[in-house]
């Protein structure tokens, strides 16, 4: 068998926790392999060990049939080995071609040949039908357009294995399509993927072999035709998991949040949302699809009194917000779980207690007279602790030292107790384990049946399908179109993402 | 009208390029750090260390190109301590900074007592100033508009022609990219494993050899001495040059130009008999006003943070204040 990389046998502890332990890895050349796992499977910290960014404590690497010590990167790419990070490390202010060669410029008498730099990259982008103009400025490019460019820039180092890590985690649908077609066609000339996801569709739809990870360690390779998803998420999570269309009752209560021709600049003036209109009723979850970016977080700051409207309307039961600061819009009943929850969710190095307790400080119970009785805080928090199912050792933990599903829980815990009756929830599940993510949706569903009013954003068109009634669209700050949650139509969503006006549709 | 004639002449022009000389060649200097991603608030202490030991090697010497040289490495020595508290140790930039400007004004004023045996100012003694250089043929072709190119000291001209030279580097050179890389995107750098420590001690040091020469220029080239403070707020002007300019050379250039021109008209109306104090203040004002009037945007991502963590400590209630403008809804 011809083997582009066979890992055997690695081990790596970071102190008392083992992130992989004796994993084999066989990948043939010629292939497209999938290594999918949860957060903190492992995954990443062996790629970083194959690709020479850590050394493991037990194991060997061979690549193309030959043994060897990877200990830097230089190493791996030496050997044809090219990784495409999740996040991208292009430079803005240089173009495309700079950004391709940096690190192995092309230069004559000591200056850097661009003419030469550009017409490698023409040829480059021809020859793997990967379109980019070599000339373009990066800044303002398209994330597609960037991913495109970091695999020509592995490309133009000779790399024969490419590692992908994430590579979907930001494209609309269709430029995730056109990814797979180029994934095809390097395999089809030889060359080998691997490529690490813990989004089962996409595993399902491009790989020819896949390798679970759980705990650090491989539960089950097999080829791709030998699996179902159900499968695949019952080895990833090590129980059922299930994805379907939650079960709901009728909803036909009042309109609780009502948002009319709504404008808003975004940080560099530019208008972010144009002419945003929607409303949500009292029991019903109503989506917010969109590829990040497309003025989901606007919407989101703005209705919360974060960012001031430029033209428009809000009103939350009737009464209009577009002036009120946030605590006043809080206490008006609308809760908010802020989309990064690093930044707005928690202040990490403050207990889990203090997290929960901002917003509520100067209420009964947990202050009298002013000052904070924090023994009712902690009460307080071991209870939500207990009905959240947060991991933690207890209240006083820093929130930083919990994981990012658990971080998500104490946000969704103090928001969805705040005694708001509309919840604004930007990204609920986004970086969190497939495990973690059905708790987050039960309770999410708990809260629609107790009436409230949910606006759900969400880069997930799974999670929309399984939670919203009705899921809005956004393309560019506008509302493309609405669909029926019930009977939704991925492709037309899909196109709706990328700009495409559904009237526009029909005759596609 | 004959004032005005008096004021704009060609020796004004001829006095700006002077003028502007030191701020721009400690300004380019600056560039490098900038672009690297170094907030460096520390070049007027390079500066006014390597004024005094340009003095000092000039009379140790006799020569004033080993004062010079003398001058550049005090200004070298400053510049490695700071790349190694902040790069290496990585010590808040605006603390060694400044930490570093206060030494450089305590040691000078010491070292002025404990060499010299005076306060205030060293003149004379053996001094050896910059030769001036005399273009061949200059006065022949030009006339009398001839001083505008020929007769200046040295380092004159090695400023106004580094000014083209940064460009080319910025643009045309693998450490003109690597130190913009550094600067703008360093997990880029550290991705094609281009050494983020290595480029920003390169930057600081180079940052150090023109801060070096900018104090040589001021101590040995149009007057031959030394006083106390004297870069007198040149390298903070050039800090805020930098902040506006991103340390894009040919701004940069302008920011100087617009300084040493405010300089150099100051100079000139105090001859008219305007209050000294006040016409001193002109330069800072009008590179005061012009910066404030410039935009904030395009600063490396290092300069920005800091610049937000300086108002963010200074401002006690940000979002209160963006909320009273009623100009933000139209």
């Amino acid at each position: 068998m011809d083997l582009a990389v066979d890992l055997s046998g690695i081990t790596k502890r970071f102190g008392a926790f083992t992130a992989n332990s004796g994993i084999d890895l066989a990948v043939r050349r010629g292939e497209i392999h999938a290594i999918i796992g949860e957060n903190g499977a492992g995954k990443t910290t062996l790629m970083n060990i194959l690709f020479g960014l850590l050394q493991p404590d037990e194991g060997t690497i061979a690549i193309g049939g030959k043994t060897m010590i990877v200990d830097s990167p230089a190493v791996a790419i030496g050997q044809g080995l090219g990784m495409v990070h999740q996040h991208f490390k292009l430079v803005p202010s240089l173009t495309v071609a700079d950004n391709i060669f940096l690190g192995m410029e092309i230069r004559r008498n000591g200056l850097i040949d661009r003419a030469a730099q550009e017409e490698r990259t023409r040829s480059l982008s021809e020859k793997f039908r990967l379109r980019v103009d070599p000339r373009e400025r990066v800044a303002g490019l398209s994330v597609g357009m960037e991913q495109r460019i970091e695999i020509l820039k592995v490309l133009a180092r000779n790399a024969r294995t490419i590692i992908l890590d994430e590579p979907t985690a930001v494209l609309t649908p269709q430029e995730s399509r056109d990814l797979f077609r180029t994934l095809r066609s390097f395999v089809d000339d030889g060359m080998t993927v691997i490529f690490i996801s813990h989004h089962l569709e996409e595993v399902m739809a491009v790989s020819d072999t896949v390798t679970v990870l759980r705990d650090g360690r491989v539960v089950a390779t097999k080829p791709k035709s030998a699996l179902s998803k159900r499968e695949l998420v019952r080895l990833m999570v090590g129980r059922d998991v299930s994805f379907d269309r939650r079960p709901r009752g009728q909803t036909n209560g009042k309109v609780a949040l009502e948002v009319e021709d709504l404008w808003v600049r975004d940080d560099r003036q530019l208008a972010a949302l144009k002419s945003v209109s929607l409303s949500v009723r009292a029991g019903e979850i109503v989506g917010i699809a969109g590829v990040a970016g497309n003025g989901q977080t606007e919407l989101a700051e703005v209705l919360s009194g974060l960012r001031p409207a430029s033209h428009g309307r809000a009103r939350l039961h009737g009464q209009d917000i577009l002036d009120l600061p946030p605590a006043a819009i809080r206490a008006g009943g609308l809760a908010h779980v802020p989309g990064d929850r690093m930044v707005r969710g928690v202040d990490r190095t403050a207990s889990l207690s203090a997290n929960m307790l901002i917003g509520r400080h100067r209420r009964a119970p947990f202050a009298r007279a002013g000052v904070i009785d924090w023994s009712a805080v902690h009460g307080e928090m071991w209870t939500l602790i207990r009905r959240f199912d947060i991991r933690a050792r207890g209240p006083e933990d820093p929130a930083r030292s919990l994981s990012g599903g658990n971080i998500q829980k104490v946000v969704l815990a103090r928001e969805f107790t705040a005694g708001g009756d509309v919840l604004l929830i930007d990204q609920p599940t986004r970086g969190v384990d497939i495990g973690a993510q059905e708790g987050i949706h039960d309770e999410i569903m708990r809260q629609r049946a107790e009436g409230r009013a949910i606006l759900l954003i969400s880069t997930q068109l799974d999670e929309l399908k399984a939670l919203a009634d009705r899921i809005l669209i956004m393309f560019d700050g506008r509302i493309m179109g609405a669909v029926d949650g019930a009977a939704m139509d991925e492709d037309a969503i899909g196109l709706m993402m990328a700009g495409v006006d559904p009237a526009d549709m029909t005759e596609a | 009208m004959e004032v005005l004639g008096n004021l704009f002449n060609i020796a004004l022009l001829v006095a700006t390029i002077r003028t502007t000389t030191p701020i721009l060649l400690v300004a380019l200097g600056g560039s490098f750090t900038t672009k690297a991603g170094i907030f460096n608030i520390g070049l007027e202490g390079q500066m006014l260390i390597a004024a005094f030991f340009a003095v000092v090697g000039s009379i140790y010497t006799g020569s004033s190109l080993g004062g010079l040289l003398i001058g550049v490495s005090a200004a070298l020595l400053f510049a490695l301590i700071y790349a190694v508290l902040v790069v290496s140790f990585r010590a808040n930039e605006v603390v060694v900074g400044l930490a570093l400007n206060i030494l450089a004004g305590g040691m000078t004023i010491s070292l002025l007592k404990a060499i010299f045996g005076t306060r205030g100012s060293v003149v004379g003694r053996g001094i050896v100033g910059l030769p001036k250089v005399q273009i061949p043929g200059a006065r022949d072709v030009m006339g009398s508009s001839a001083q505008l190119i020929s007769g200046f000291t040295p380092l004159v001209y090695v400023a106004f022609l580094a000014v083209p030279l940064l460009i080319l580097v910025y643009n045309r050179t693998q450490l003109g990219l690597y130190i913009r890389v550094v600067g703008e995107k360093p997990e880029a750098a550290e991705a094609l494993g281009i050494s983020i420590a290595r480029i920003r001690y390169g930057a600081s040091m180079l940052c150090g050899l023109f801060a070096g020469l900018a104090g040589a220029h001021m101590s040995l080239g149009y007057i031959t001495m030394f006083t106390e403070n004297m870069s007198s707020g040149r390298g903070f002007m050039a800090v805020a040059i930098l902040i506006f300019s991103a340390g894009d050379p040919l701004k940069v250039l302008a920011g100087c130009l617009l300084f040493g021109f405010a300089d150099a008209f100051s100079l000139r109306l105090q001859s008219f008999g305007f209050p000294s104090y006040l016409v001193l203040a002109v330069p800072y004002s009008v590179a005061l006003v012009a910066l404030f009037a410039l935009s904030w945007r395009g600063r490396p991502k290092r300069l920005r943070e800091t610049a937000e963590t300086i108002r963010r400590a200074l401002s006690v209630h940000p979002a209160d204040a963006g909320r009273d403008a009623p100009a933000s809804r139209s």
